[in-house]
This record gives C-alpha cells, structure tokens and sequence, in this order.
C-alpha cells in the first residue's frame, strides 16, 4: 500500500495514519490527529516540490472533472494545467506580445490543450479552461474593464467564457500550432516540459503563482484528502500560512459584444457594467464567507493538530517515564480525559491495564505454541469421545469447535477496515492472540466479542503486549462476569447500571420501562466489545482510555452519557424503534464536534447515588441479588 | 403502526448460519457477504399483509454461540415464532438442531411456531445435508421446513411470511389467546379500538416512519 491508498481508504474512518509517506497502522484510529495533519502537509510538501522543480513528476497540480486542481501524489500522469495557464492569463493585457507567446509556449507548456482542431477555439479553450477551473479568470476579466460587453452567466458559481471578440486574441495564431502539437503527443509535450524547466520565466511564474495560490491550494486538497478519508503526516511550519483573499469572482466575466454586431449603446453598455460589478461584488462577499468558514475549520484543526502534539510530548518526557508517581496527580487525570494520543496510547493502555497475572513473553508463546499444535494436529472434524475437560465445564469437542469459531469470526471482526481478514496484514496476528488465550485459559475459552478486544489492542501495541494486556483486561471482575457468561453477576452489573440510569436520567428511564426496554438488549454488547462495535473506532479509543483510569465503572457511565446524548430521540421512540437504533447506533459521532459533546455527555453523568459510589451499589446488591433486575431472570 | 397485529419473532441457530444475513435480506432486501458478529440481540421489524391484514412483524436476532444460550434463552419469552436455522453447508450446526429445539420448547410458549431453515441453499456444491434429512427433521418434530439463501433471496420472503401465516391460522383457530401478551401476539391500535381510530392510526403509521 502506498500513501495514496492509504489517503483513500474507503472505509472512511480516517483510521490508517500514514506517516512520511508509508503507511502506519499500530497507532491507528485518531482523525483528530490523522486526517487534518496529513492531508495539510501532504499538500503543502507537494506544492513546494512542484513549485522548485516546476514539473516534479511526483507532484502535480491536476484539474479535474470537477474543475478543482487537486494534488495527486505519485500520480505518474503530469498536468499542470492551473498553474501554467494563469501566466497566459495574467499577462494578457499589459505584456508585450512576445512575452505572450512565452507564456504559452513556456508556462503554458504542460497546459492540457487536446487535440484541438481548431486553431483559434483552441487558444480561447485554454483561456475558458482556466476560467472555468481555477481562480485566475478574476484576472482576466478584470483586465477588461476598459471594455464594455455582455456578460454570460450560466450558474451561480461559474460561467462560460467565450470570446466573441478575438481581436484580443490576434497575437495568439503563432503559437497555436505548437499547443496543438502538444495536445496531440502528450508524453512528448511533457517531456518538453521537464527539458524547459530552467526556464526562468516558468521559475517566475510558477513561484509567483504558488505563492498567491497557496492558501487555496491548501484548502482544496485539504477538502480533496478530507472526502478520500486520508492522512499523513504533520509539517507545522507551512500550515500557518493562513491567509486568504478572494482571488476571483468565481469566473463571472465580462464580455465584449461580437465585433460583427453593432456595438451597445453607452447607457447600456454602463448598465451591464454596473450590473457586472455588482455580481462580482456579491460573488466576492459570497467567497469571502466561505474562506472564512473554511479557514476557521482549518484553525480548529490546526489547534487540535498541535494540542496532540504537545500532549504526545508531555506524555512521553513527562509522564510516561514517571508513571507510578504521576499517574493519579489530577494533572495527568484531566489530561488523560482529553484522549491519550495515539502515539503514546499502546504503552499507556499497557501501564493501566497492568499485569496482575504476570505473562511473559515466552508464556505467549508457549501458548501460541500449544495452540499451533492443536491446531495442526486435530482436524476440525468432530471427535467428542475423547472428554478430559470436565472440569472447566468445555468438552474437547467445544474447545476445537472454539478454535475453528475463531476462524469463523476473525473475517467478522471490523470487517469494513479489511485488515483482520484472512489475507490481511493482522488476520493471523488475531488468530494468534485468540488462539493463545484458549490454551492459556481453557476455562473460558473463546467467546463471541473477544476478537474485537484483542483487534483493537493489536492496534495500538505489539502482539506479545497486546496478549499480556488482553488477558489481564478479560482478567478483571466486569470482564470476567461478562465473558463467563455468569448470568446472575450480569445481572446485579444491569441492575446496579438501573440504579444510576434512574438518578440520572429519571424520565428516560421512565420511558424505558413503560417500553419494556431493558438494559441487557443494549449493554451486552457494549460491554463485551467494550464500546469497539457500537461506537466509530476512535471515540471508543477515547473510550478505552478513560476505562483504563477509572474502570469499569467507566463503561456503565459511557452508556449512560450515550444514553444522555441520544435522549431526545429516544424518547419519542417505542420499543422496537428504541432496541434497533441502540443495537445499532448510527455512525454519525465521528466529528470532534459530536464526539466533544458526547464526552461531556458521559462526564455530566453523576457516578454517585445517595453518597453511594458505583463499587458500593453494586456490591450492595450483589448481597441482596432479590434486588437485581427482573430482566432475563426465569 | 397501523398494524393489526403484532408479532414478535426469535431467530437461533448456531452461529455463522446466517441469522443476521437472512434478516437483512428479508428487512433490507440486501446482502452483505460479511456481515457484523452479532453479540447478545439486534432487531429487525418490518410490516407484511396476510388475508388483507397489516401485521408488523418484530424480529429478534440473537446470538449463536454456545456461551450465549443462557442469555438468548430470556429472549423466548413472548415470542409467537421462531426461526431455527442450519447452514446446509456444515453438518454439525444441523447435529446441534435437537438442543436448539429443547432450548426452544422449554423456554416458549407451547403454541410458538416454529420455522426449520436449512440456509445458504445456493453453495449447493458444498452441501452436506441433503434437503430430505431437513424435512425429516421437521415432520419428525412438527415443524415447517424451507431451504432458503439469504444471499439470492430464494425463499425468505416465503419463510418469514409462511411463519406469520401459520401464527395467524391459529389466531382465527382460536388456539392463541391475542389478550395475553406473553403468546408473543399484540392487537394493534387500529385493531383493538375497532373503527374508530382509523385517522389516528394512519397519523402513528406517520410517527413509526420506516421499516414498519
């Protein structure tokens, strides 16, 4: 996979992070540090390059469909069409003829003229091209404000230039036949290109462009990245060039009358131009707002870019390498509710989740060991006779069914983000893991949700960590309950998450229980997947990291903060509408914005009831199990 | 939610047999080769017709693995039918039939319905339980049988309708009784308060908006 690919991942979840270029997965899912960061530098690395070297194969302004130029990396297929028509343009009125020419002939070199059969249209197609496509056509029509014509207007956005008047243009016949050569050999066209590149007037034209475009440039291939879902890697220095003035009237222009038609009246002719102006005006103003919204989006994303990567450095020079003394100081606290970065993420997970159990490297692969030999030796047919595990409750048979189950459903693990599946660069990194665990804990065994747990911690660690902290996560008391499938602690964790839900948000709660909606329908596979099915990847990242500060108690006020933030559909909702839209919550919190409001939602849930925290309600309860919920109980 | 009855549906099986696939395709009427592990229950609701009647169907799906019968098993109660299905393509998830049905039997309602689905009828090259061996099972334990494929569609239309059908034969037959909630049947509102109510239950039909 190249860094194109990456930036186009189509799965959309801005997840795989590519760094200078090559493609980073472990420290995945962080949009607010993938996607913004890379895609600014990615386009601005490229302009600087193609505005050097003039015709860099590797980076290279293109006009689309679209008519919007966009930066294609590694895109073996050059034009730089934008950029070498705006020289034409610009110097149109006040350069000598001569210098024209040049421009088209220099500049306007790797201009895309194909095959034009006339002489004269194609000359004015590169014009109506530019105007069309790019910014530059503000030049151009302006230059003629000391004529006097009709305009055409096709669309709000953007018209049509066609020149009726070709006087302007009677200087342009001679170096036409060298467009249309070019149009009609491109490769050679290109190769000219590149011998020309020393030209100093391509250097001057190209620099003065690069510098007047830049910001724009920016902000479209910000956009373009932003639709491919891409991401590469941060270069803070360019990204403060901020700037923007319109550049353009998004290509109103103003026109001559034909010279074979009789010229318009004065009145008239003052009519249109005021008529024009104020078109351009308003078409200004309209851009100005819009650079505006676009220019504060990037500030936002900028400032978000640059707060991760002050907390990436104050998590590892400060307080990973003092971890036992600085972990509960309300510094590193309030710090860790903002998100741990992905950078640093895997090792502070690690930390967190411990090790209570004491795994070692070489006792992974023992156990992958024993599992690769379980796995080779007994083929998955059935042989049940054969029955040595009474006492972990499993039959032979059940844990070879378990091993072939792992197979099964490694290829439904995060399918959309095509890694896990077989033929995938982490398919048999997850089945290692699960495979292992089986043999390290044969009395659990595998259980439905565990690859997405052992998924994500693949993501952001190394396999013998990511084993180490898997096993001591399903370790604990909440993870144990749930996967043992030990049906009555379940339910005091469902009944002890009904007590806070009732404290918390008392009319939906109402609401739930006039429904029937009961809280095992939605949580079971929240807690068992730890939020990393049913929420976009990197807000239960974001999940993750708070549960490994505060514990499980952690995952029962995320569901009550989801439950907070979804409220006001939820309660005009009946039963089924209510079960379907929480087993399946919809895929929207993927903004910072939402995700921000989700947080605060999950931290405006109150963790204590009567003076009771969550450990002692539940611990009441679990004395008292009459009180548990009459969910699922027979 | 101009229904006239209301239906509540269980689909089990072990896992991978396509439960999701085939609720999908009978909500959605798509398939999705890979689809999502489903992990505790997740719903489907659509509205069919049956003898000129608009009945909602609500559908559970649950989970297959043998970990999570104990949960699934509260999911019985109050369910007017159940679709128990097998991968035709692997013959151990048709060996473990006879618990499903236990399971079944023991935690529904007596009069539930029950539909046997031996999916995935279109890899018939990799078949392993020949068609016959399901209709045996099914006239041995009185139930329906249909070979389906959530992936062409083939006959699940027809599974979940036939399912409904039956269900609603033993409503005019009076063997379920419709003012007990936990035979899995609900009168609709339209139903229940007979003609007067016709506006406001096109005006909830409004509110219910999608599947339904």
């Amino acid at each position: 996979m190249d860094a194109e690919d990456t930036r186009r991942n189509p799965d959309g979840k801005g997840f795989l992070t590519a760094e200078n270029g090559s493609v980073f997965i472990p420290h995945a899912p962080d949009p607010l540090h993938g996607v913004c960061v890379s895609s600014t530098s990615g386009s601005v690395t490229g302009s600087v390059t193609s505005t050097v070297c003039g015709e860099d194969e590797q980076n290279s302004l293109e006009s689309q469909d679209s008519g919007i130029p966009t930066l294609e990396l590694s895109s073996p297929e050059v034009t730089t069409e934008p950029r070498s028509i705006e020289p034409l343009v610009q110097k149109h009125r006040d350069a000598p003829a001569t210098l024209k020419l040049e421009a088209v002939d220099e500049g306007g070199a790797s201009s895309q003229v194909r095959g034009g059969a006339s002489v004269y249209r194609d000359s004015v197609s590169v014009c109506s091209t530019s105007s069309l496509s790019t910014d530059f056509s503000a030049t151009l029509s302006l230059g003629n404000d000391d004529v006097t014509g009709d305009f055409v207007v096709t669309s709000d956005s953007s018209a049509v230039v066609d020149f009726h008047d070709f006087s302007d243009f009677s200087h342009f016949p001679q170096a036409t036949p060298t467009n249309t050569a070019h149009g009609d050999h491109p490769q050679q066209h290109h190769n000219e290109a590149v011998a020309r590149k020393e030209s100093p007037i391509v250097n001057f034209f190209n620099r003065k462009l690069f510098r007047k475009d830049s910001p724009r440039q920016i902000q479209r291939v910000l956009k373009e990245n932003e639709k491919a879902g891409g991401s590469a890697s941060p270069k803070q220095s360019v990204r403060k060039h901020l700037e923007f003035e319109p550049l353009s009237t998004t290509a109103l222009i103003l026109e001559h009358r034909p010279a074979n038609l009789p010229a318009k009246p004065a009145e008239e002719a003052q009519k249109h131009k005021q008529q024009y102006e104020e078109m351009v005006a308003q078409a200004k103003k309209r851009e100005m707002k819009e650079a505006q919204k676009r220019r504060r989006q990037l500030e936002e994303r900028v400032r978000l870019e640059e707060s991760i990567g002050n907390a990436a450095h104050t998590w590892s020079q400060e307080i990973l390498p003092n971890w036992n003394s600085m972990r509960s100081s309300k510094r590193v606290r309030d710090l860790w509710w903002q998100g741990i970065p992905p950078s640093v993420r895997g090792r502070v997970w690690s930390l967190a989740i411990g090790n209570e159990l004491n795994i070692t490297h070489e006792l992974y692969d023992i156990c992958l060991a024993r599992a690769k030999e379980k796995w080779s030796a007994s083929p998955p047919s059935i042989s049940a006779t054969e029955n040595d595990a009474g006492d972990a409750g499993l039959s032979h048979a059940d844990r070879e069914a378990s091993l072939e189950l792992i197979k099964l459903d490694i290829s439904r693990t995060f399918p959309s983000l095509c890694i896990f599946q077989q033929g995938g660069p982490y398919h048999d990194v997850l089945h290692s893991i699960l495979g292992a665990y089986t043999c390290y804990r044969p009395d659990v065994g595998y259980v439905q949700g565990m690859s997405f747990i052992a998924a994500v911690l693949i993501l952001n660690m190394n396999t013998a960590d990511a084993f180490i902290a898997f096993a001591n996560l399903l370790n604990k008391p909440c993870q144990m309950a749930f996967y043992r499938v030990d049906h009555s602690l379940m339910l005091t964790y469902f009944a002890a998450f009904e007590v806070f839900f009732e404290e918390n948000l008392p009319k939906l709660f109402a609401h739930f229980k006039s429904n029937s909606l009961t809280p095992d329908i939605y949580l079971i596979d929240w807690i068992f997947t730890l939020y990393s099915k049913s929420l976009p990847l990197d807000v239960a990242c974001r999940v993750w990291d708070v549960f490994c500060r505060d514990g499980e108690e952690f995952l029962f006020r995320t569901a009550l903060g989801i439950l907070r933030f979804y409220g006001d559909v939820l309660t005009h909702m009946d039963f089924i509408h209510m079960a379907q839209f929480l087993t399946r919550l919809p895929e929207q919190i993927s903004t910072h914005t939402q995700s921000h409001t989700l947080f605060s939602c999950i931290g405006s849930i109150n963790m204590s009831c009567r003076n009771r925290t969550w450990t002692q309600v539940l611990q009441a309860l679990q004395k008292d199990p009459e009180h548990s919920s009459p969910v699922l109980k027979h | 939610m101009a229904y006239a009855y209301l239906f509540k549906y269980i689909i089990i099986g072990d896992t991978g047999v396509g439960k999701s696939c085939l609720l999908l395709q009978f909500t959605d009427k798509r398939f999705q080769p890979v689809h999502d592990l489903t992990i505790g229950v997740e719903f489907g609701a659509r509205m069919i017709t049956i003898d000129g009647k608009q009945i909602k169907l609500q559908i559970w799906d649950t989970a297959g693995q043998e970990s999570f019968r104990s949960i699934t098993r509260s999911y019985y109660r109050g369910a007017a039918g159940a679709l128990l299905v097998y991968d035709i393509t692997r013959r151990d998830t048709f060996n473990h039939l006879t618990t499903w049905l236990e399971d079944a039997r023991q935690h529904s309602n007596s009069n539930m319905v029950i539909m046997l689905i031996g999916n995935k009828s279109d890899l018939e090259s990799r078949r392993e339980v020949k068609k016959e061996e399901g209709e045996a099972f099914a006239r041995e334990h009185g139930l329906i049988f249909m070979e389906t494929s959530a992936k062409t569609a083939s006959n699940v239309e027809e599974a979940f309708i036939n399912t409904a059908k039956e269900i609603y034969e033993k409503i005019q037959e009076g063997v379920f009784d419709i003012n007990n909630e936990a035979n899995g049947i609900k009168i609709g509102p339209q139903h229940a308060a007979t003609n007067s109510t016709l506006s406001g239950g096109q005006g909830g039909q409004q509110a219910g908006g999608g599947c339904c």
